[in-house]
C-alpha cells in the first residue's frame, strides 16, 4: 500500500511541471556550489604544493648559518587541503591557513582568506553545504506542504480514508515520497562531492577510507537533517486550515530556523564568549610568559637546564655535571627559554581553542530551537573544516615547531662548544630537520566531536516523527 | 434479511448543537435507504459517523455487524462510500485514479482490463477512462467515484449526495446503476435532497430534521404529491428546504 502511494505521488510529482523545475534549480545551484568549491579548493591545492615546494628549497639551500638563526628563519606549516573543503569549507577560510614555525613564538595561522577576500568573492562561500543547509529545507518545503492540506482542500482525504487506507499508512507514503526527493537530491550531491575529492586526496593525508565514511557520515547527518524537515513540513500540512496558510507558516519556519537563527546564534555566541583581538591576546600572553619564566639560577630553571642537556646528550648528569659539561651555554638558554616559553604559549592558545569550543557548546544549546544550527557543525567537522581540525594541525605544526627548534639548539649545543653565537653549522644540518609531515584527525577525532550534534539532530528526527504521528492521526485532520 | 447497516441511538453533538439525536436506523441487503432532510438535518453526520470520520458522543455504528468506532479498519473495509463531490487526482487519467484508489483499499494488483469494465459499468467509455481528469465533467467524476466504490466489492454503499449537479440523463444513469447493484444483494444508504429520485430508487425513505429521524416512508405505497406534502409538512419552518424542494 506504501508503495502505491510512493508510485502515485511521484507518477504526480513527474507530471508536475513546476516540481521539476525547482528540482531543475535546486540541481543547478548544487552544481554551482560544486564548481565553485572545487575551483576554489584545486587552487589553494596549488599554491599549498607550490608554497611548500618553495619553502622546503629556501630552507635547504640557505647555506651555512648559525642554527639559531636558522631556527627564526624557520619553516612554514602548511594546512592541506581538506578533500571534501569543495563539498563544505567551513571555518577554513576564517583560521588561516600557513604556521610559521620559528624559534620563541607559537604564531597563530596566516592568510586567512576571508581577509584577502575582495567584495565580489563572497560567491566563495557559496557551497554545497551552503545550498543543501539553505535550499534543501525549501525544497521539501515546496514539495510537502501541500501534502495532506491539498488532499483535505481538494476532498480526496476523505475518499481515501473512505477508500480504507489508514492516516498513519497515508502520513508514512507521503514521508517517504518528499524525503526521497530530497535524500536523491542529497545522495547525488555528496557522492559527486565525494568523487571530486578523490582528486585532491593524495596530498591531503586523507585515506579513501577515511573520506567514504566521512561522505556517508555526511549522508547520515543531512539524511537526518530531512527527516525532521519533513515530518515538520506534513505536521504542519495536517494542522492548518488550508495549503496556503501551511505554505505561509513553512517560509516563516525556513526564514527563522534555517536562515535567522544559525546566524543570530553566531552572534549571540561571540556577545557571550567573545573572540580576544590580538593586541590583547599577545599582550595577555607576553605578561604570562614574564611571570611564569624562572628567573635563571633558580632551582626550576636549573631543573630545566638539566632536562635540556640530558636530552641532548642522551643519557642522564652526575651530581654537579650540569656545571661542569662542555656545551654551548648560549644554546642551553635558548632551549630553556624554548621550554618556558612553549608552557605559556600553549596555554594561551588551549584558552583560545577552549573559548572557541565555549562559543561552539552555546550555539549547541540553541540547536534546539533549529537543527540547522546542529547541521552547519556537524557537516563543517565530517568536512574537516572546523575548528577543531584547525586546532588539530595547530597542535601538530607546534609539535613540529618544538622538534625542529630542539633539532638546531641541540646542534649548537654540541657542536658549538666554546663558539657561543659565533657557531655556524654546515648545509648537511639543515637536512636532517625533520619535514612536517601532517596527518589530519581520522573520521574518528570527527565523529568524536560531533557526536552532540549528531544526538541533537536525531532528537530533532525522532520528535518530529512522534509528533507527525501523534498529533497528525488523529480525526481532527478530516476537519 | 441480514443488516448491513445499523445505527443504534446514534448521536453526535458538538459544542453547541445536536448533529444527530439517537438515530436508530437499519439497512439491509438488497435494500436502497434513502435520507431526505434540509441542510443541517443530520444525513451527512449519519454517513460522516458510519464511515468513522466522526466520533459518536453516545450510540453506536454498525458495518456488518462490526461496531465502527471499535474496529475502525475492519469497518471501512466493509464500506463503499461516494461523497456529493467525488474528488480526484487532476495529473492522473480516470482509470488511474481508479487503479489508486483500489490498491489503496486493499486489492494490490487490479488487472486492467477489471478496471476498466468497472468503468465502462459505470459509463465511463474507454476514451475517456485514460483522459486526465482535469478534463473531466462533474458527471464523470461522480462516475469514477461510483466506480471506485463498486470496485471495492463491498456488500454496503454509503451516497452523500451523489446526484448533486449531475444532468438529468446522468442522474437517471446513476439511479439506474444503484438499482442494479441493490437487486445484487448491495446495502444502499443515500443522502439527499432529490425527492423524485428517492421516490423512484428507495425502497424505505427516512426524513430527517434537526438531528433526529421523523419519518420512515414506504414510497411504493405513496405517489409523489403525496410524499412532498408529508415531506414539507416536517419541513414546514425551514424556509431553506422549500427553497432547495421548490
Amino acid at each position: 500500500m506504501i508503495g502505491t502511494i510512493i508510485q502515485k505521488e511521484l507518477t504526480e510529482f513527474r507530471r508536475d511541471g513546476r516540481a521539476i523545475g525547482l528540482l531543475g534549480i535546486v540541481g543547478l545551484l548544487l552544481l554551482l556550489g560544486l564548481m565553485t568549491g572545487f575551483a576554489n579548493e584545486s587552487a589553494r591545492k596549488q599554491n599549498v604544493q607550490k608554497a611548500m615546494a618553495d619553502d622546503a628549497a629556501v630552507f635547504l639551500e640557505q647555506g651555512i648559518k648559525n642554527p639559531h638563526a636558522a631556527a627564526h628563519f624557520s619553516r612554514m606549516a602548511h594546512k592541506p587541503v581538506a578533500p571534501l573543503a569543495a563539498f563544505d569549507p567551513g571555518v577554513a577560510s576564517y583560521l588561516g591557513q600557513v604556521i610559521w614555525m620559528e624559534a620563541h613564538y607559537r604564531n597563530p595561522a596566516m592568510f586567512r582568506r576571508a581577509e584577502d577576500a575582495p567584495e565580489l568573492s563572497r560567491l566563495e562561500n557559496f557551497s554545497v553545504a551552503g545550498v543543501l543547509t539553505l535550499i534543501l529545507p525549501l525544497l521539501v518545503v515546496l514539495v510537502g506542504y501541500g501534502s495532506i492540506a491539498s488532499e483535505r482542500e481538494r476532498g480526496t482525504l476523505r475518499q481515501l480514508l473512505g477508500a480504507g487506507i489508514s492516516l498513519p499508512r497515508l502520513l508514512l507514503g507521503k514521508f517517504l515520497v518528499i524525503a526521497g526527493v530530497a535524500f536523491t537530491v542529497l545522495f547525488s550531491a555528496v557522492l559527486v562531492a565525494t568523487l571530486f575529492s578523490l582528486q585532491t586526496l593524495s596530498e591531503s593525508g586523507y585515506s579513501l577510507f577515511d573520506l567514504l565514511l566521512r561522505g556517508g557520515s555526511l549522508l547520515l547527518g543531512y539524511g537526518l537533517y530531512i527527516v525532521c524537515l519533513t515530518a515538520i513540513t506534513l505536521l504542519v500540512s495536517t494542522l492548518v486550515s488550508s495549503a496556503r496558510s501551511a505554505l505561509l507558516v513553512m517560509l516563516g519556519v525556513w526564514v527563522v530556523a534555517v536562515v535567522g537563527l544559525p546566524r543570530l546564534s553566531a552572534s549571540i555566541a561571540e556577545q557571550v564568549y567573545p573572540s580576544p583581538d590580538a593586541v590583547k591576546f599577545w599582550q595577555e600572553t607576553r605578561a604570562s610568559l614574564q611571570a611564569n619564566s624562572p628567573p635563571p639560577g633558580s632551582e626550576d630553571y636549573t631543573m630545566l637546564e638539566r632536562q635540556v642537556v640530558e636530552r641532548a646528550l642522551g643519557r642522564e648528569l652526575r651530581e654537579g655535571e650540569l656545571q661542569e659539561v662542555a656545551i654551548n651555554r648560549g644554546a642551553l638558554m635558548l632551549e630553556v627559554s624554548e621550554l618556558t616559553g612553549a608552557k605559556a604559549y600553549n596555554a594561551a592558545f588551549d584558552e583560545l581553542f577552549a573559548n572557541y569550543d565555549r562559543q561552539r557548546h552555546l550555539r549547541r544549546l540553541l540547536s534546539v530551537l533549529s537543527p540547522t544550527i546542529a547541521l552547519q557543525h556537524l557537516s563543517r567537522t565530517y568536512a574537516g573544516t572546523d575548528v577543531s581540525a584547525h586546532e588539530h594541525f595547530s597542535l601538530a605544526a607546534e609539535e613540529q615547531r618544538n622538534n625542529i627548534v630542539r633539532v638546531l639548539n641541540e646542534d649548537m649545543m654540541i657542536n658549538g662548544v666554546g663558539q657561543s653565537f659565533g657557531y655556524v653549522a654546515s648545509e648537511d644540518l639543515w637536512d636532517s630537520v625533520p619535514i612536517f609531515e601532517y596527518r589530519p584527525a581520522s573520521v574518528a577525532y570527527a565523529w568524536g566531536e560531533s557526536l552532540v550534534d549528531l544526538l541533537v539532530l536525531l532528537l530533532w528526527g525522532v520528535l518530529a516523527i512522534a509528533a507527525l504521528f501523534r498529533f497528525g492521526s488523529t480525526r481532527s485532520v478530516l476537519r | 434479511m441480514n443488516e448491513l447497516l445499523r445505527a443504534e441511538k446514534l448521536t453526535k453533538a458538538f459544542r453547541n448543537s445536536t448533529a444527530l439525536n439517537a438515530l436508530d436506523l437499519s439497512v439491509k441487503a438488497a435494500e436502497i435507504v434513502c435520507l431526505l432532510g434540509a441542510n443541517g438535518a443530520g444525513k451527512t453526520t449519519t454517513i460522516n459517523l458510519f464511515l468513522g470520520f466522526l466520533e459518536p458522543t453516545s450510540g453506536a455504528a454498525y458495518v456488518d455487524g462490526v461496531e465502527v468506532h471499535s474496529d475502525l479498519n475492519a469497518a471501512r473495509s466493509k464500506l463503499g462510500y461516494v461523497p456529493e463531490q467525488v474528488s480526484l487526482y487532476p495529473a492522473l487519467s480516470g482509470l488511474e485514479n481508479l487503479d489508486y484508489f483500489v490498491r489503496l483499499g486493499g486489492n494490490s494488483n487490479p488487472e486492467e482490463t477489471w478496471l476498466r469494465s468497472l468503468l465502462d459499468q459505470v459509463g465511463l467509455g474507454q476514451g475517456a477512462a485514460d483522459n486526465k481528469v482535469s478534463s473531466y465533467s462533474k458527471g464523470m467524476r461522480q462516475k469514477v467515484g461510483l466506480a471506485i466504490a463498486l470496485a471495492k466489492g463491498t456488500q454496503a454503499l454509503l451516497l452523500d449526495e451523489p446526484l448533486s449537479g449531475l444532468d438529468p440523463s446522468a442522474a437517471n444513469e446513476f439511479c439506474s446503476l444503484l438499482r442494479d447493484l441493490a437487486n445484487d444483494g448491495t446495502a444502499v444508504l443515500m443522502a439527499t435532497h432529490d425527492l423524485f429520485r428517492a421516490k423512484e430508487i428507495a425502497d424505505r425513505i427516512g426524513i430527517m430534521k434537526a438531528g433526529s429521524l421523523v419519518e420512515i416512508l414506504a414510497p411504493d405505497t405513496l405517489n409523489q404529491a403525496a410524499l412532498e406534502q408529508i415531506y414539507l409538512k416536517h419541513m414546514h419552518d425551514d424556509t431553506s428546504l422549500e427553497e432547495t424542494v421548490q
